[in-house]
């Protein structure tokens, strides 16, 4: 026989639907954008990994002084490659064709070989007059379909919007630190538009490797070699590809040779402007995870308060049940179900809809920031698991654990409606305050687990809130930190430490102090993978204040490092090659203040030695003034206090929406959680309430009892919470920040605070009012009930 | 002590309150019900009986002396041998009903008959208990003799041992409470259940077999019935 009790669960919901109503909509809300961040991220992930495949994705690009003589390519391509000439030309955009420069613009011939672009909306040129540009950069603009823009002095009309599978996150140069998609654009237009434009043509080649590169590590010991020989090749006219043979070469064979300059060289795997966003995926998983966690928490304690006040309201009934033979279990299972019911339901509507309407919000978010493919929506059994089993998991053990707190009182107890877990203290002595004084105090202090409650459950909101508002403080506050440490104004990070002739590069300018840089990945410890800059710093450095020498092995790490992987002084640290499968040892030496930065620093000569280097020459410096004497084709990238700030603006631009939205959710919250614990305040005062109306008590003085008290506990406890949610919701933060490449504390303005806490107050005032209302309505009646 | 004895009490102590206000509800309580019996527990108010209801309903336990089923004490079970017990041996009616109120008569009934593997046929339950053309309804469709009727209907669908019934005409009028009597004849005789009801009226007792006399946590007296009044009979 089935358990007649089961055709309870669904009255007892429609009974009480609002609330289940309410809390059914806020989980199916957070579920379905979690699951819709799942299900957008891992479809967004796997259409970027298959665009290599499916777009012919280049292995690596190359760039010449001028265009090649068909003797050298020749002789490149004998090198294991495929060329594919994709020259490209830059101009002004102006969107409206009002005189007005509104970007640059990057002109491709229509692309077939390598490197394809992926239509969105209309079609690819067919005239002359017809070009497709970027889809974020046109949204970015509000340039659609079949709108004319000048580009130089030339109008076209825009056939399609697309997305250039080498630029999915628009970086002007390959290394640049950030990409910029409202002041950059990449077009391609039909090869007689192409010969339309006027403007210097950029002579670039994209490559495959013959045969394909096995996996990264090949690629780029392969690249390696490639990038000298192709710059010896380049230079010689094809004669050499090894500077020693290169320099057996004479001045007369070396005139009669189509001789040429490498200018640029990019294999795909240090291409920025292809693998940006791929890395940026993992991040606001998360960082979504964490919040469902927190959000899911919540709603959990409001649906074990509303069933332990149900399980009060049916005491007497639990009482039979129980004295007829029904067991503990029995009555947990039958009070627990309603809950888990509607997590399920919630979890299972949250799912679809991350399947269907919320995966396009989260596809926005992607599409907002990134230049990415079309995708196919995919399935994602880690979304269905986390998403379902996680909510369903943090629900259950929340409301068994207050259910089987309130169930362990004997049947008896039930029977007789004392429900209370203590034994009945005296009444304790008050001063001799006003009496309506001490009436609130009697009220406070028989309410006391109801009023504790409320202080958790604001303390929850708060955390929401204190994570809304900061996480928005918490970057610009990084970038102003960082902004505040930058090494030095420039850090110009070259290509080589050589030139396209075998020459060291140096500098003449005064302030300019080299260093050597070189990355590194974590093999262990808080987070595999994770990217450390290996910093040279040179004896008596301006700009590093650290120690000229260190013993063998020792290097000081940034203390950001030091913070998100725990690391002692003297500790042993193991560090991977990025591509490769080599192991570097160190030893921490100490700490060094280096906001934003995950590094380790070292003196030059023992950078030197740990990765084996010749002496020769700096592949980076920095300097209070740009270096202008270094040639433009030399330098990978310069990083500026705009660089950082380029960051800012950026991360604000896609998450900025997000943090409102979900500021939004937590005032909902809010307010429904004060309402719900207030509502059982009350609740379990109605028979008081009529009791002090019929003795003859106005609405008002009514209210002036209970609602009054309750504005005092919120108000206090929200200033109170406010302040503890901090240290609760930095340790969070840093539990987010050890899952991401990066570290940077968590922080929020005092301003910020206050804006927390009136928000909390401004629900609450809403709250207040539908209380009085409560109050107003009590029947004088319910104190005149027979009560057994 | 009677020989077949069924239910047995035995030197029952129970005492509530600690110090000054340690109140000593049941003082030595002893009898002996045989199976089968019907057997009134009377008393005024403090006397004791709802305490001892409860305790043989292993709902509260004695600070002394023992209860023994068949022989088997309830001192010896723990709290899931208690559960199994008062599932297995046991009916509860109560004064005030405690229906459930989002379930309907006959949904209330099977809420007893899903603890028991044999339980009654609910149909004829409903019938015997008047109850048949009221069943979809929901208890605060109902008057207090029909709640009560459920709630007798909810006890005995389990076919139990023992129907304890603690002043179950206490809510309810002159003749709803002489119909209620009469069913819990009526129930008595048709399956042999052993009942047990507290009550104050001195009347009820002319329809049992045994009726016990408490006072401030003793038995006054107690006497056996040869020649019991009908239900139908009884006048107060």
């Amino acid at each position: 026989m089935k358990n007649p009790l089961n055709r309870r669960i669904p009255r007892e919901i429609r009974r009480d639907w609002r609330k289940y109503a309410a809390l059914f909509l806020m989980l199916t809300g957070i579920i379905g954008f979690v699951s819709a961040v799942y299900i957008g991220n891992g479809s967004m992930e796997k259409a970027a990994e298959e665009s290599f495949e499916k777009y012919h994705i280049e292995d690596g690009h190359f760039e010449l002084k001028e265009e090649a003589d068909p003797v050298l390519l020749e002789k490149f391509e004998a090198r294991g490659i495929r060329l594919i000439p994709q020259f490209y030309k830059d101009q002004e955009e102006d969107k409206n064709r009002d005189g007005v420069r509104d970007a640059k613009i990057r002109l491709f011939k229509m692309r077939e070989d390598l490197n394809l672009a992926c239509l969105h909306t209309g079609a690819f040129p067919a005239s002359p007059g017809e070009i497709v540009i970027d889809r974020m950069h046109a949204d970015n603009q509000g340039i659609r379909t079949g709108d004319v823009i000048r580009v130089g002095n030339l109008d076209f009309t825009v056939s399609g919007l697309v997305s250039f599978s080498d630029y999915s996150t628009l970086f002007e140069k390959a290394t640049d630190t950030m990409f910029d998609a409202l002041t950059f654009n990449i077009a391609a237009v039909t090869p007689e538009g192409y010969e339309r434009i006027q403007a210097p043509q950029v002579w670039q080649y994209a490559y495959q490797m013959v045969p394909r590169p096995a996996d990264t590590a090949d690629q780029r010991d392969r690249s390696e070699t490639l990038a000298e020989q192709l710059a010896v090749l380049a230079a010689t006219g094809g004669l050499a590809d090894n500077r020693r043979e290169a320099e057996k070469l004479s001045p007369l064979e070396l005139l009669a040779a189509p001789r040429n300059e490498l200018t640029d060289f990019v294999p795909e795997y240090a291409n920025q402007a292809i693998h940006f966003a791929i890395t940026d995926f993992g991040t606001d998983k998360a960082m979504a995870e964490v919040l469902m966690v927190i959000f899911t928490l919540v709603l959990a304690f409001i649906f074990g308060l509303t069933t332990s006040s149900t399980v009060t309201e049916e005491a007497a009934v639990i009482g039979t049940l129980r004295a007829s033979g029904y067991s503990r279990r029995e009555m947990l299972l039958h009070y627990g179900a309603a809950p888990l019911f509607v997590t399920l339901l919630a979890a299972v509507l949250g799912n679809l809809l991350g399947y269907t309407l919320l995966k396009n919000v989260a596809v926005g978010l992607y599409y907002n920031s990134y230049s990415l493919p079309l995708y196919e929506t995919r399935w994602s059994g880690e979304a269905l698991l986390k998403t379902t089993l996680i909510p369903l998991g943090i629900m259950a053990l929340v409301v068994t654990g207050i259910l089987l707190r309130k169930l362990r009182l004997s049947p008896l107890k039930f029977l007789r409606r004392d429900l209370s877990r203590t034994r009945r203290a005296k009444a304790l002595r008050l001063p001799a305050w006003t009496f309506l004084k001490r009436f609130r105090i009697r009220i406070f202090l028989q309410n006391l687990g109801g009023y504790l409650t409320l202080i958790i459950g604001i303390f929850l909101v708060m955390v929401l809130l204190t994570f809304s508002f900061g996480l928005p403080a918490t970057l610009e506050h990084e970038q102003d930190e960082a902004k505040n440490h930058l090494l030095a104004p420039y850090q110009t990070i070259l290509k080589s430490p050589v030139d396209g002739k075998g020459q060291v590069i140096s500098v003449t300018e005064p302030t300019a102090e080299p260093f050597r840089l070189a990355g590194l990945k974590t093999v262990d410890g808080t987070r595999t993978g994770e990217d450390i800059s290996i910093y040279g710093y040179i004896p008596g450095s301006r700009y590093f204040k650290l120690p000229d020498a260190l013993p063998e092995g020792q290097a000081y790490v940034s203390s950001d490092f030091a913070d998100k992987f725990g690391l002692k002084k003297g500790q042993e640290l193991r560090l991977k090659d990025k591509y490769g499968t080599e192991i570097y040892l160190f030893t921490v030496a100490g700490f060094y203040e280096m906001p934003g930065s995950m590094a380790l620093l070292l003196p030059e000569d023992a950078f030197v030695r740990a990765f084996g280097l010749s002496e020769e020459g700096y592949s980076a410096y920095l300097s209070e003034k740009p270096l202008e004497e270094v040639e433009e084709n030399h330098i990978a990238t310069v990083i500026t206090v705009e660089d950082v700030l380029k960051m800012a603006r950026q991360m604000d631009h896609s998450l900025g929406a997000f943090m409102r939205f979900f500021k939004v959710i937590c005032l909902g919250i809010a307010f429904l959680l004060i309402f719900l614990l207030t509502k059982l305040i009350i609740g379990r005062n109605t028979v008081s309430i009529s009791m002090v109306k019929v003795l003859g008590y106005e609405n008002r003085e009514v209210n002036s009892l209970y609602v009054r008290l309750t504005t005092g506990i919120v108000v206090a406890a929200a200033l109170a919470t406010a302040f503890l949610s901090i240290p609760f919701v930095a340790w969070l933060w840093k539990l987010i920040m050890k899952r991401m490449n990066g570290w940077f504390g968590f922080y929020i303005s005092p301003g910020d605070v206050i804006k927390g806490i009136l928000m909390l107050l401004g629900a609450y005032l809403l709250v207040a009012f539908f209380d009085m209302r409560r109050i107003r309505r009590i029947p004088l009646t319910e104190a005149l009930k027979n009560v057994e | 002590m009677i020989k077949d004895a069924f239910l047995q009490v035995s030197g029952v102590y129970k005492a509530y309150g600690e110090g000054e206000s340690r109140q000593e509800v049941l003082r030595g309580m002893d009898f002996s019900v045989r199976k089968g019996e019907f057997c009134v527990l009377l008393g005024p108010s403090g006397s004791g009986k709802s305490t001892l209801l409860n305790i043989i309903g292993g709902i509260d336990q004695a600070d002394r002396g023992y209860i023994a089923i068949n022989g088997d004490k309830l001192e010896d079970l723990d709290e899931k041998g208690l559960t199994r017990y008062r599932r297995k041996h046991l009916g509860y009616v109560f004064q005030l009903y405690n229906l459930i109120p989002n379930l309907n008569v006959k949904e209330n009934i099977e809420v007893g008959a899903y603890l028991s593997e044999h339980p009654l046929d609910i149909d004829e339950l409903l019938q015997t208990l008047g109850l048949y053309e009221h069943r979809h309804k929901l208890p605060n469709q109902l008057s207090g003799g029909q709640q009560q009727r459920t709630s007798i209907g909810r006890a005995l669908v389990k076919n139990p041992d023992i129907l304890l019934c603690d002043e179950p005409t206490g809510a309810l009028d002159y003749n709803t409470s002489k119909e209620i009597l009469k069913l819990m004849e009526d129930v008595n005789q048709k399956y042999g259940n052993t009942v047990i009801m507290v009550t104050h009226n001195e009347v009820i007792a002319k329809m049992a077999d045994h009726a016990i006399r408490l006072r401030d946590g003793v038995v006054r007296s107690e006497s056996y019935n040869e020649q019991k009044l009908n239900a139908a009979e009884l006048e107060w």
